[in-house]
């Protein structure tokens, strides 16, 4: 095999990613625990993991800009370097999302407005697709990353549903207010992961059939 | 999308060549078009400046070398019995890799192609000037017309080569790896040339860099041990070529 260093620099790209995936995924699972058991120093400790995805997010950068400019990659290998650049900053905006939902966790009042499982198949869908895409990726599988994305109208389903039940709490009681705001923030930042994950999705068919689909 | 692109400037057709009993070159087929850089890529003895040299009949003067199948030119078979080989050369420029301006003088270097299809003097002095405007040189040799070829640097001397070719008038220009003598600035000017010439040229280049044809050309050849293995747009087998030991030579991995 000829230039196995660049090879290795490509494989070294591919390994922060999908440190990055499995970090942020771990961030928002965290959060969302946190938030359920009102557990303040998990929240923390997602909040102080933010920083290490920020530092990955960097050394993504500078391995991109070192990789076009001294090796000027072709074809496949080009596809896989812009488009990882393009999901490292997904990343970085889920891990910012799980962020957002623990700082929530200070915040909440006495008890939930509605108990936390309700909105726990949300969850679950949002950390498949974030799981999935992150399967694709490592894989190259472009049929993986089509079918993860489909999903994401399951999730967008699920967020107007609660959305809207959360509304009518607060319209029968005005004291539910504070707590509903707050449930309402963190089922729009579970949508916005899941909608990071189809671009994701989106950045592995580019990389593996060179095609630019639109998948959210 | 210009008004030569499906104007078809040189055909050949199962092109064979041997070079005594090796076989350089196995059924090549390809359609180069007018007004357009053609670039052939692929490693060393893959057949591609034996190929660029079938096109003006170089290999006319290798006395082992032995071509079957067609090359034509508008047309018309560029290896048929009343061919002149002399004339074919004129229509059929060619650069080569190291310049090799004749040990004279600037204007005369430009000027011998001119003078020996027995134009006059003044339209040997139009030519000059034309062409040495034309190959981007004129600005810098304007006052020194009659200083020796070879004082003047090695990007230089090239496009003086550029220049000489353009002299005669030709419809084809052959690059064989033009700028594989050149620093980058030299480089850059000749690839900027190249991109000018074009609109009244076709071009065929022939260059061991990948950026130089990525950034250049408009469709792109891959040969192989004697084989064309893939041709199509330069865009399509720079991103997203469809044979695998294209993509390997394109991204490094050929070996």
């Amino acid at each position: 095999m000829v230039r196995e260093r660049f090879s290795q620099r490509l494989e070294d790209l591919r390994s922060e990613i999908l440190e990055m995936g499995e970090l942020s995924q771990k961030m928002l699972v965290n959060s969302v625990q946190a938030l359920e058991n009102i557990d303040l120093e998990l929240a923390k400790n997602v909040i102080e993991m933010d920083s290490i995805v920020d530092d990955l997010e960097y050394d993504v950068e500078k391995a991109t800009v070192h990789l076009l400019a001294l090796q000027q990659p072709m074809a496949r290998d080009l596809r896989l370097i812009t488009a990882s650049y393009k999901i490292a900053i997904d990343l970085e905006r889920m891990s910012d999302f799980a962020v957002n939902i623990a700082e929530l966790v200070s915040k909440v009042e006495g008890e939930h407005v509605i108990p936390l499982a309700e909105i726990k198949t949300i969850v679950s869908i949002t950390q498949m697709m974030m799981e999935n895409s992150m399967k694709a990726y490592a894989e190259n599988d472009a049929e993986l990353a089509r079918a993860t994305a489909e999903e994401d109208s399951q999730v967008d389903r699920l967020f107007y549903s609660n959305w809207q039940k959360l509304v009518n709490l607060m319209i029968e009681d005005a004291a539910l207010i504070p707590n509903a705001v707050d449930l309402i923030f963190v089922l729009r930042y579970l949508e916005r992961i899941a909608d990071h994950a189809c671009n994701i999705c989106e950045g592995v068919v580019y990389i593996a059939t060179n095609q630019r689909v639109n998948l959210n | 999308m210009s008004k030569n692109e499906n104007i078809t400037n040189i055909k050949i057709e199962n092109l064979d060549l041997w070079y005594g009993e090796k076989q350089a070159l196995k059924d090549i087929s390809i359609d180069i078009p007018k007004n357009k850089v053609t670039a052939l890529i692929g490693p060393s003895g893959c057949g591609k400046s034996t190929f660029l040299r079938c096109l003006n009949r170089m290999n006319d003067l290798v006395r082992i070398c032995r071509i079957e199948g067609d090359v034509l030119i508008d047309e018309q078979n560029i290896y048929g019995k009343d061919v002149d080989v002399v004339d074919l050369r004129k229509r059929v420029g060619m650069v080569f890799q190291k310049p090799n301006p004749f040990p004279m003088s600037i204007y005369d270097n430009v000027a011998y192609g001119p003078r020996i299809h027995g134009l006059s003097k003044s339209e040997v002095d139009e030519r000059v000037h034309k062409a040495l405007e034309d190959a981007a040189l004129m600005d810098e040799v304007r006052d020194r017309l009659n200083d020796k070829a070879f004082s003047l640097s090695g990007g230089q001397q090239q496009r003086l080569c550029i220049a000489r070719t353009l002299a005669v008038k030709p419809e084809i220009i052959l690059f064989d790896e033009p700028c594989s003598a050149l620093d980058p600035i030299s480089t850059s000017k000749i690839e900027d040339l190249i991109l000018e010439l074009k609109k009244d040229y076709t071009i065929v280049i022939v260059t061991h860099n990948m950026q130089q044809a990525a950034r250049i050309s408009d469709h792109t050849a891959f040969f192989l041990l004697g084989e064309l293995i893939e041709f199509g747009r330069t865009k399509h087998i720079f991103e997203d070529p469809q044979i695998k030991s294209t993509e390997d030579y394109i991204t490094g991995r050929f070996g």
